[in-house]
């Protein structure tokens, strides 16, 4: 006997709804990429710099507030990278090879991961690259990226990362920031 | 050392809450604290940690990793995650210092119901080829067991609307609730149903919410508080998934947990139950035993504050909490995970 798709199949797509509000330190951190800044904060026992800010040092489990909030430039390098070729599954929305990248941004001690490399062709990116945000128009920028399920946003507000000129970053920089 | 060598010696939780701002490693940040502080101990001298949540509430894929920061988990530390109630946390972290090994360890519970739908979440830990294409939702099938009920003669819809007034009164006490007052009876009666038989104060409030215990062995328990809540028995125990093989109106699990947990029908001086809607208290007390007159959830229980994956635990807490202070010496609680009460547990706690 034949399957016939109306008869014998039935489909049952799942569709789970979440709404959220930022939690108040990625609030802080959505605002100020609104405003074409980047902000991290300051964990007040161990001085490491986040960004985004967690709300809370990972390493002493110390709680931040807005009293740690820091200025990070949109300048740095990368610490990592992936030239991804798309393949076409069903929601894929790329259709040429890409490159993501991890930045690690001049005063933060986290990268930033999956970031866009613009302005350079792939077989040029490498490890210790001097980089600097390139911001999209004021009138153009959002944070519906921004969750707080992870991630940085920053695709809303900036177009990429593009090369500064800059002399690369030695290769021992790169080492403690695999992400 | 026997099984009897277990204690709770410390516990925290947050207030039950419809939506907190911070995020469930927030939420649990702190409430750490609150529990090792409590005791003197500092993260790094946990030998074991446990956490039960679910990522399917907030929709983050690897949260519970997150929820691990909150524990300081650099250098690397021995843990472990279940995708259940807290309650099941303490379990396995209860099995984990059997071993003999290790004199600490600790327990989270954290659940954020607010950003999702319970509705549309939880259809999805039904079987994929009956129920979950079904939508049988909790409060729907809450629903048909409290018809079962009532079709037994085992109770009244006046039976399940004096749980509800009984537990909000309850609740008055209780800061961490969500839900508290002095309510009647027949005022409740006067309602409007929800979902026959139901009426909306027969469920459970959507809550966010998290809890913590610290659990020790032996003379390290001693020296930590002067009277930990010895774990005299804890097990748990499941009926079947599908709803129609099973009679709704009692819970044979939750009977073999409590006998298992060596629990024999014997005085109480409070049980913490997770009874999430109210007709499962009348199902949960005859399936436990409980004598006449058991003081039954004197914290409200979970129709007062229901934050999911850490509402379990939190009945331990509580029930642990009464032989801390020196209010109680024996007392018991319950947890629940699945639907319409499918997978029970039963801890057993007493003072010295």
């Amino acid at each position: 006997m034949s399957l016939e798709p109306d008869r014998d199949r039935m489909s049952d797509l799942v569709s789970l709804t979440y709404i959220e509000e930022l939690t108040p330190n990625l609030e802080r951190f959505a605002d100020a990429l609104m405003a074409g800044r980047l902000v991290g904060e300051q964990c007040p026992t161990c001085r490491r710099i986040y960004l985004p800010g967690k709300g809370y040092c990972p390493m002493d489990v110390t709680l931040t507030t807005e009293a740690d909030v820091v200025e990070i430039k949109d300048t740095g390098f990368v610490s990592g990278y992936t030239i991804i070729t798309p393949v076409q599954y069903y929601g894929q929305q790329e259709t040429e090879p890409f490159v993501l990248a991890s930045i690690a941004l001049d005063g933060a001690d986290n990268s930033i991961v999956q970031q866009r490399i613009i302005g350079i062709s792939h077989d040029a990116v490498h490890n210790g690259l001097r980089v600097q945000a390139r911001w999209r128009p004021r009138h153009d920028r959002n944070v519906d990226g921004l969750s707080n399920r992870g991630g940085t946003g920053l695709d809303g507000v900036i177009f990429g990362f593009q090369p500064t000129g800059e002399p690369d970053e030695p290769a021992a920089k790169c080492r403690e920031r695999i992400f | 050392m026997s099984a009897t060598d277990i204690a709770i010696v410390a516990t925290a939780q947050t207030p039950s809450v419809r939506r907190s701002i911070c995020s469930e490693v927030q939420l649990l940040i702190p409430a750490v604290s609150r529990a090792l502080d409590a005791i003197g101990v500092d993260r790094g001298e946990v030998g074991f940690t446990c956490a039960g949540s679910c990522d399917y509430l907030t929709g983050g894929p690897f949260a519970f990793v997150t929820n691990l920061e909150a524990t300081r988990a650099w250098p690397p530390i021995a843990e472990s995650h279940v995708e259940m109630d807290g309650a099941w946390a303490l379990y396995e972290a209860w099995v984990r210092l059997h071993h003999g090994d290790i004199d600490l360890a600790l327990v989270m519970g954290s659940g954020k119901s607010s950003p999702s739908r319970p509705a549309e979440v939880w259809p999805q830990q039904l079987d994929p080829y009956y129920l979950a294409p079904l939508g049988l939702d909790p409060v729907s099938y809450a629903g048909l067991q409290a018809r079962a009920l009532l079709a037994s003669g085992k109770a009244t819809e006046r039976d399940f609307a004096e749980v509800v007034a009984r537990s909000r009164r309850s609740a008055q006490d209780n800061p961490n609730a969500q839900e508290r007052g002095d309510f009647d009876a027949d005022a409740l009666l006067a309602e409007p149903y929800y979902a026959s038989p139901l009426r909306r104060h027969d469920l459970p409030p959507i809550s966010d919410g998290a809890s913590v215990v610290v659990l020790a062995r032996g003379d390290r328990a001693r020296d930590l508080v002067g009277r930990p809540a010895w774990i005299r028995g804890l097990d748990h125990r499941l009926d079947p998934h599908q709803p129609g093989m099973r009679d709704l109106t009692t819970s044979a699990s939750t009977t073999l947990a409590a006998r298992k947990a060596g629990y024999d029908g014997g005085p109480l001086d409070a049980a913490e139950i997770s009874a999430i809607f109210s007709p499962q208290e009348l199902i949960l007390t005859e399936s436990l035993g409980l004598p006449d007159g058991t003081v039954i959830n004197p914290s409200g229980g979970p129709l007062c504050a229901n934050p999911i994956m850490s509402t379990g635990l939190v009945r331990i807490i509580e029930a642990a909490e009464r032989i801390m202070s020196g209010n109680a010496a024996r007392t018991l609680a319950h947890a629940t995970n699945g639907q319409g009460l499918q997978h029970n547990l039963v801890c057993l706690l007493e003072g010295d």
